[in-house]
């Protein structure tokens, strides 16, 4: 193990810091999401509060996995592991592109309908 | 023996194996959740209904997000104690994480807990009504079915003259139910028939059971094992018989094939019957109810109509279906969301399609609480124009309030408006944020409508806040359930090494601190799962 005593006692401070900051990105998540003059985008949920509150979630969880889990000093095979297993997280969420945007979708196969998933978001709704 | 590898690294990996497996391990694990967070975002794009977004209390949700960042951090410092060799700061790290384990999961019980008695119901018109049921009479008393016990489901009401049992698939203690409430009605339950039939191979018609018996789940078990006996015999007469005329086709037509005489052989049932080798199935066993009374049935229980209603134990139930409405004791929420969702879809004015429902036209509550929830839309969109302006290119407002803001009344809105106050102004205590409503408190205030009947026909589908409600609680229930045992099998893990640790610490500690090492990158994963779900469930 490359992680002596030593390394171990000057990391503490590390630490505590990405403690900290979890703490406040944790807070912060939940000011944008709940105070109105912090909202970013429209009034209410919507794209930019997702994008928004995913990359501080996504910021959060590389902390977590670059310090507390030490992934910013491993040993190769593990983010060759790691890294195989993100792959295929990305591929499932590529094939959500794919159902959106198929290729062969006709709108009158199911009916009339509008394809439009969210018609409470338009502006119609008054 | 000596395991190789726990604490001097592997030449080829530089690392100790058990670092090397966790980390396949979690590589699995990431796929796992993965695959759960993108069948969310699947359900969410494909919903056909308004998705709850901003549904869930976030005070408990923030909480819990502080207890498990707060145990990522304690179980580092645990690790480190190790690597320092500080036993007793190892001990108090240790324990706070696991204290911190258990913290999340009373949250998370509590949660759960509010959830699963919790009612939903959707009209047939699409308008969604949430509360308590509980049957209570103008006095206040609640009505009390016939254990005395308080009523708190809805229940299918059918006022039966009959009641005809299927042999092999009655369910006994729907019987005894069954039994339980007519004795208390003062009915009696007797077979309406003689049960006859032929016992014994060349036997003649015996009397199994006569008519006017009394219902009892030995009678019924007596018939079917008459029945079952029946079955598996005549399979066995009916298999050799067309045994025999096979024999004989083949005899007669040789060198065919088979599927060429096959359309001829034939088992002669007439002369079967006659040869008396048959015994008699039963596979339905009738009875009556008098006088006719009154049964409860759980909804999920029955397929109720009009003369005739079926259980799911294939139980016929003869009788007329009374007025069955589902009483709501505390409604806590009204939501036209769905409603307006399918007006719009329709080309119809989302607005007069909420005021033309039926909830709105045939309960005052409702009525006044839309009034209200109109004045505080009203007000939002003035204050929204003001704040914000108009989009020049567009000439609409830049915003304007959300569908939820539009088509949602839920508790704290009717607190806000008992208090005669603005939306997000009434005054919630702490312990309601996690509990839900306290209805009790608030009775005095008639806060919540305590006395909201729905007929049964205008009740389009009802279920408590399980995955059954919508594919949103679905969701919702099984990332975090699974999360939930990943905590619980992480505590344990951690505990272990907290309480059973000592002994290796002594002999060899550098192979501890490499155990919770990897105890902990599994804690960390816990964490960062948590990371993501709190955002997407309690803020999206």
């Amino acid at each position: 193990m490359a992680d002596t005593a030593e390394a171990v006692r000057k990391s503490i401070r590390t630490y505590l810091f990405v403690g900290g900051v979890l703490f406040l990105g944790t807070i912060i998540t939940v000011l944008v999401a709940t105070v109105p003059w912090l909202d970013v985008g429209h009034h209410g949920f919507d794209t930019w509060d997702a994008v928004l509150g995913l990359a501080i979630a996504a910021t959060k969880a590389s902390l977590v996995a670059a310090v507390f889990m030490h992934l910013n000093h491993e040993k190769k095979p593990v983010y060759w592991i790691f890294g195989s297993g993100l792959v295929f997280v990305v591929a499932l969420f590529a094939l959500i592109g794919l159902a959106k945007n198929d290729p062969i979708h006709d709108p009158l196969f199911y009916g009339s309908q509008s394809t439009t998933p969210a018609p409470m978001a338009s502006p119609t709704m008054r | 023996m000596e395991i190789p590898y726990v604490v001097t690294p592997r030449k080829d990996t530089g690392l100790f194996n058990s670092k090397i497996a966790i980390w396949l391990f979690l590589a699995s694990e990431v796929m796992l959740f993965g695959g759960f967070f993108s069948a969310y975002v699947f359900l969410r794009l494909g919903a056909d209904y308004p998705w709850p977004e901003r549904t869930l209390p976030v005070l408990p949700g923030l909480i819990n997000t502080f207890v498990l960042i707060g145990s990522s951090v304690t179980v580092v410092f645990a690790w480190a104690s190790l690597k320092m060799r500080k036993w007793r700061h190892f001990q108090i790290y240790m324990g706070i994480t696991i204290a911190c384990a258990a913290l999340f999961m009373v949250f998370k019980a509590i949660e759960y807990n509010v959830k699963f008695h919790h009612q939903a119901v959707r009209l047939s018109d699409y308008t969604v009504v949430e509360g308590h049921l509980g049957y209570e009479k103008e006095n206040g008393e609640y009505v009390l079915d016939h254990h005395g016990s308080k009523i708190e489901e809805n229940q299918i009401l059918i006022e039966s003259s009959g009641v005809t049992f299927n042999t092999v698939r009655f369910h006994a203690p729907w019987v005894e139910e069954l039994l339980s409430q007519a004795s208390h009605r003062k009915a009696r339950i007797r077979l309406a028939t003689d049960v006859t039939g032929r016992t014994a191979e060349g036997g003649e018609a015996v009397t199994i059971a006569k008519a006017g018996e009394p219902l009892s789940i030995d009678l019924l078990e007596k018939i079917k094992e008459v029945h079952l006996k029946a079955r598996s015999h005549n399979g066995a007469v009916r298999t050799a018989a067309l045994r025999s005329e096979w024999k004989k086709a083949k005899a007669e037509n040789p060198g065919k094939k088979g599927w060429e005489i096959s359309s001829s052989v034939n088992i002669d049932a007439k002369a079967l019957e006659e040869s008396k080798t048959l015994l008699s199935e039963i596979p339905t066993i009738a009875f009556t109810v008098e006088p006719p009374v009154r049964f409860d049935f759980k909804p999920r229980d029955v397929r109720e109509g009009e003369a005739q209603s079926r259980l799911r134990d294939d139980t016929v139930i003869d009788g007329k279906l009374l007025a069955s409405p589902m009483v709501f004791h505390y409604v806590d929420a009204i939501d036209f969301r769905h409603l307006a969702m399918k007006a719009v879809e329709k080309g119809q004015d989302p607005i007069s399609a909420v005021e033309n429902s039926w909830l709105i036209k045939n309960h005052p509550f409702a009525r006044e609480a839309w009034e209200w929830n109109k004045g505080q839309v009203a007000k939002l969109e003035a204050k929204l124009l003001e704040d914000y302006g108009v989009d020049r290119k567009t000439g609409l407002p830049k915003r304007e309030p959300t569908a939820k803001e539009r088509y949602r009344m839920d508790w704290k809105d009717f607190v806000a408006m008992s208090d005669g106050v603005d939306r997000g102004q009434g005054k919630i205590a702490i312990k309601e944020e996690f509990m839900g409503p306290d209805y009790k408190g608030r009775e005095s205030s008639k806060t919540f409508p305590e006395h909201f009947s729905l007929p049964r026909e205008q009740v389009g589908f009802a279920s408590k806040f399980t995955p059954a409600w919508n594919t949103y609680y679905a969701i919702y229930f099984t990332i975090t359930a699974l999360h939930g045992l990943h905590v619980i099998g992480g505590a344990l893990v951690l505990a272990f090494y907290l309480f059973f640790g000592r002994k290796m610490y002594d002999t060899n500690p550098e192979w501890l601190a490499n155990r919770v090492e990897i105890g902990g990158l599994f804690w960390h994963f816990v964490d960062l799962v948590w990371i993501f779900v709190f955002p997407i469930f309690y803020l999206m």
